[in-house]
């Protein structure tokens, strides 16, 4: 149960002339919940195209399992059990809820109605189960952020990456979120979640890290992490003497 | 060796109708994204109305152009304020509503003149000069010397004058430009007109060269487009260039190897183009996005 | 949460039945199954009816014949979003198959269908592998790029298309021939061939290959991380609707016995009129392309006999305002404005 399962080591990511992800390293054991933050531009979604595969890191390896994943494409890595959800909200927007989860739910079997049951289970423990057959395009965005992680949850993830899976929604939407996520971590899922909302992440607590610059600037529990000078200088700035 | 510098001129003069048939695509496609595909008609309507000039109120091709232009402009900025602002974000859409557009224009042509084909022989139209052993007509020397000199004036327009910058900053980005105060809606429509304009100043000097029928313009648009692709979406002197190589491509192509197949020579070419650098030979890597990306 | 949106409502009212688990209400092959028989039974109701109608009776086959197309190409074209205006091509290889193995090896059209489905099904993987990467409209043009230089290589191999003059097939009438003396044969020819395209359409649409052409057609990104293989989908999608373009070919070839690289290549004729009709009946939807195959065909024969004369080019003026008003106003098509209507209609009534 704490084996690690996924490890970061040395990953590098350079755009031209701009390191967006420098020489970052942590371990994922199984089963946790680490929250990611860090101020805008830090390189936090970047870290996540790595670790997701639409990006190729420029230096350094992500293991999954013991395996070296570097190079395999993102349908790969979903294959492996990475499941995700993007910071603006990608859900397909002609389909129906119950379709969109549906999606995920194929990539464990052929057959429609095992996908179709799958993907109603999953639409029911993110508390979407009666807005199963209302096209993804007429949902509010927090039912939208609901059903990526439905859809995630669909193809029975060993890995859930949620990127901002808060932004943009109402006090309540973010308390139901919140439970969802405790919920699922509850249950053995290990978990890695992009936050703003410091709120949550002192929620979520057990572990947190801190990019800055695409370096990791701090690593620890909650509290420790935000007591730290330097965090608060990377968010607020340096104060005057 | 003399053989092949007849082909060479050919090439050129070929080189300076394509040239100037795609200029006004460059502007519409090029810059600013919209897809037309009744860039042809235009042409062809071009040719049509030198003809009526011609043969209704006695005028010389060449005068009628000042009559031409402007009206084809006209026409450009209706279809694209009825057609093309609607479909703003759906590319698909534009294609299917501007071969819509091409088969209405075609026709309506082909339902008027009855089928008959028509050319205009004036005086101007049938002066040579030789050079070596061929005979270089006026007419072609004329679009060749037309070809460079819009290219040039459009190039400065759109680099060196407000209204052209202005029709960039669209281009690239609306809500951008709309921020700094620019009538994007209108900006769009201007361009739109320009580039008809010019569509129908191409038909107009290519009256005295081609027999024109109603189907003429299908015969330019696939090769405009390669033009416009193969010179780097947006780049003036791209689009310039791109006419001459593939008037070249056609001339030598024709000539060294089965002349039905230079179209499949040009073709082919402009598909590997189109997947080693589909910002073409003097676009900037990414040219191909701006403009296709999603705009709120 | 308020939303005024009244598809949020809950569930569509009229589906709702609390018996059945809403996941077996998912739409399997098994439930179209009775609609695709009721279609064809239709259809062939019309064939009987207008069996003594030379005119109808051809306007109808030819109909039924670009239905098939029509719903060949809504694969890809509509499902997966790849609008592809290369598919003249698949079905002038499946013409060309059938017309050399009938003229020099007098090979049975019917046997014919196979061969001409793979090679078809082949050519298209090959040039459409490299040029999937394309966005939408590049796309769209690469493939016209494709259809010219397919033109040019018709007319220059002219062992294998007879050049510009074109092949043709002699009428040896028999079933084994495909050629057929009475108009309502080729008419059950062609609806055997739509049929078989709308069931094609109608397995692929309620399977896991549906559902995936429709994720890559409106997010690629969110579908990688889904775990699609974003190629593999567009490939089999494209072999798919090319193998059964190319089949079409073969009837066709068969039908009118007369065929020359112009008129299989050209893209009027065939690659943007398959692509229209599916516009215009309903892009994306299994019947859609059918309809707009019923109202476009006549439509068009009628207008030609009886504009025709008097303005040449007629009835292509009004495809062509049709085309561009289906653009702007009515993207979804006939079978989207019926379906609206109908939501419409349901609502008021509760």
């Amino acid at each position: 149960m704490s084996e690690v399962q996924l490890s970061v080591q040395g990953v590098t990511k350079r755009f031209g002339g701009l390191v967006a992800v420098n020489d970052v390293s942590f371990d994922v054991k199984q089963g946790s919940l680490i929250s990611l933050i860090g101020p805008n531009g830090a390189g936090k979604t970047t870290l996540f195209n790595i670790l997701t595969g639409q990006l190729i890191p420029s230096a350094g390896k992500v293991v999954f399992e013991g395996a070296d994943i570097g190079a395999l494409p993102p349908n790969d890595r979903a294959q492996l059990g990475f499941g995700r959800t993007f910071q603006i909200s990608q859900t397909l927007t002609s389909l129906t809820a119950l379709e969109n989860a549906m999606i995920g739910a194929f990539l464990r079997s052929k057959s429609i109605s095992v996908a179709a049951e799958v993907a109603y289970l999953a639409l029911e423990k993110v508390g979407l189960g009666r807005r199963d057959n209302i096209r993804a395009g007429h949902l509010t965005l927090g039912e939208r952020r609901r059903l990526e992680v439905a859809r995630a949850l669909a193809m029975q993830p060993r890995v859930l990456l949620l990127d901002e899976v808060m932004a943009g929604l109402n006090q309540s939407e973010v308390n139901g979120i919140v439970d969802l996520v405790l919920a699922l971590s509850q249950a053995g899922h290990t978990i890695i979640v992009i936050e703003h909302n410091l709120k949550v992440v002192r929620t979520f607590s057990q572990r947190v890290l801190v990019l800055n610059r695409g370096v990791i600037l701090a690593q620890g529990t909650a509290d420790e992490v935000l007591g730290n000078a330097d965090v608060i200088d990377a968010y607020v700035g340096k104060s005057k003497t | 060796m003399e053989q092949f510098s007849n082909i060479l001129t050919l090439g050129l003069l070929l080189g300076g109708i394509y040239a100037l048939v795609s200029v006004g695509l460059n502007l519409i496609f090029g810059v600013i994204r919209i897809i037309n595909f009744a860039q042809g008609e235009f042409v062809m309507l071009g040719m049509y109305g030198a003809y009526a000039c011609y043969s209704f109120l006695g005028i010389d091709p060449y005068v009628a152009l000042f009559l031409v232009v402007p009206v084809l402009g006209l026409l450009g900025m209706a279809v694209y304020w009825f057609i093309m602002r609607p479909l703003q974000n759906e590319s698909m859409m534009q294609v299917f509503a501007s071969f819509g557009l091409l088969l209405v224009l075609q026709n309506a042509v082909l339902g008027i003149t009855g089928g008959l084909t028509y050319s205009v022989n004036t005086p101007l139209s049938n002066i040579t000069y030789g050079l070596g052993s061929i005979q270089i007509s006026l007419s072609r020397l004329i679009v060749l010397i037309a070809a460079a000199v819009v290219a040039l004036v459009l190039g400065v327009f759109l680099t060196r004058t407000t209204f052209g910058q202005a029709i960039r900053a669209v281009a690239q980005d609306r809500k951008g430009a709309q921020l700094m105060g620019i009538n994007v809606e209108r900006t769009f429509m201007w361009s739109f007109a320009i580039g008809t304009g010019l569509a129908g100043l191409a038909g107009v000097l290519l009256t005295p060269i081609f027999t024109m029928s109603p189907q003429i313009g299908g015969n330019f648009i696939m090769a405009a487009f390669a033009v416009v692709v193969l010179g780097g979406l947006g780049s003036v002197l791209g689009a310039f260039i791109g006419g001459f190589v593939v008037g070249l491509t056609e001339a030598i192509g024709g000539y060294y190897v089965d002349p039905v197949l230079k179209n499949a020579i040009l073709f082919s070419v402009f598909i590997v183009v189109l997947l080693v650098k589909p910002s073409g030979l003097l676009g900037h890597a990414g040219a191909e996005e701006v403009g296709l990306r999603e705009q709120h | 949460m308020s939303n005024t949106d009244p598809n949020s409502q809950g569930n569509d009212p009229v589906n709702k039945d609390k018996n059945i688990p809403p996941w077996k209400r998912v739409r399997t092959f098994k439930s179209e199954a009775p609609g695709l028989a009721a279609v064809v039974a239709v259809l062939g109701l019309f064939i009987f009816l207008l069996a003594d109608d030379p005119f109808g009776v051809n306007m109808l086959a030819v109909a039924l014949l670009f239905a098939g197309l029509a719903v060949s190409w809504n694969i890809v074209g509509g499902l997966g979003g790849q609008f592809s205006m290369a598919h003249s091509v698949f079905f002038a290889v499946g013409a060309y198959t059938a017309a050399n193995l009938f003229l020099h090896f007098q090979i049975s059209p019917w046997i014919a269908l196979l061969p001409a489905a793979v090679l078809s099904a082949a050519i298209a993987c090959l040039i459409s592998w490299p040029v999937f990467r394309l966005k939408g409209p590049f796309f769209a043009i690469a493939t016209m790029a494709f259809t010219e230089v397919a033109l040019a290589l018709a007319m220059h191999f002219t062992s294998i298309t007879g050049g510009a003059r074109g092949l043709s097939v002699p009428f040896k009438a028999g079933l084994e021939n495909m050629i057929f003396r009475q108009r309502w044969s080729y008419a059950v020819l062609m609806l055997g061939y739509c049929a078989f395209s709308l069931i094609v359409m109608a397995v692929i649409t309620r399977s896991r290959l549906g559902y995936y052409l429709q994720a890559v057609r409106d997010n690629e990104s969110a579908a990688l991380a889904s775990g699609i293989s974003v190629i593999r989908t567009k490939l089999a999608g494209m072999a798919i609707s090319a193998a059964l373009t190319g089949m079409g070919g073969v009837i066709f070839v068969m039908y009118v016995r007369v065929v020359d690289p112009a008129s299989l290549l050209s893209l009027f004729d065939i690659g943007v009129k398959i692509a229209l009709i599916a516009l215009i009946g309903g892009i994306g939807t299994i019947y859609g392309p059918l309809l707009g195959a019923l109202l476009i065909v006549p439509l068009d024969l009628w207008l030609r006999a009886f504009i025709g004369g008097k303005l040449p080019g007629g009835n292509l003026l009004v495809l062509g305002i049709i085309l561009i008003l289906f653009s702007l106003f009515l993207k979804q098509g006939i079978h989207g404005a019926i379906k609206s209507t109908w939501t419409f209609l349901m609502r008021r009534k509760l």
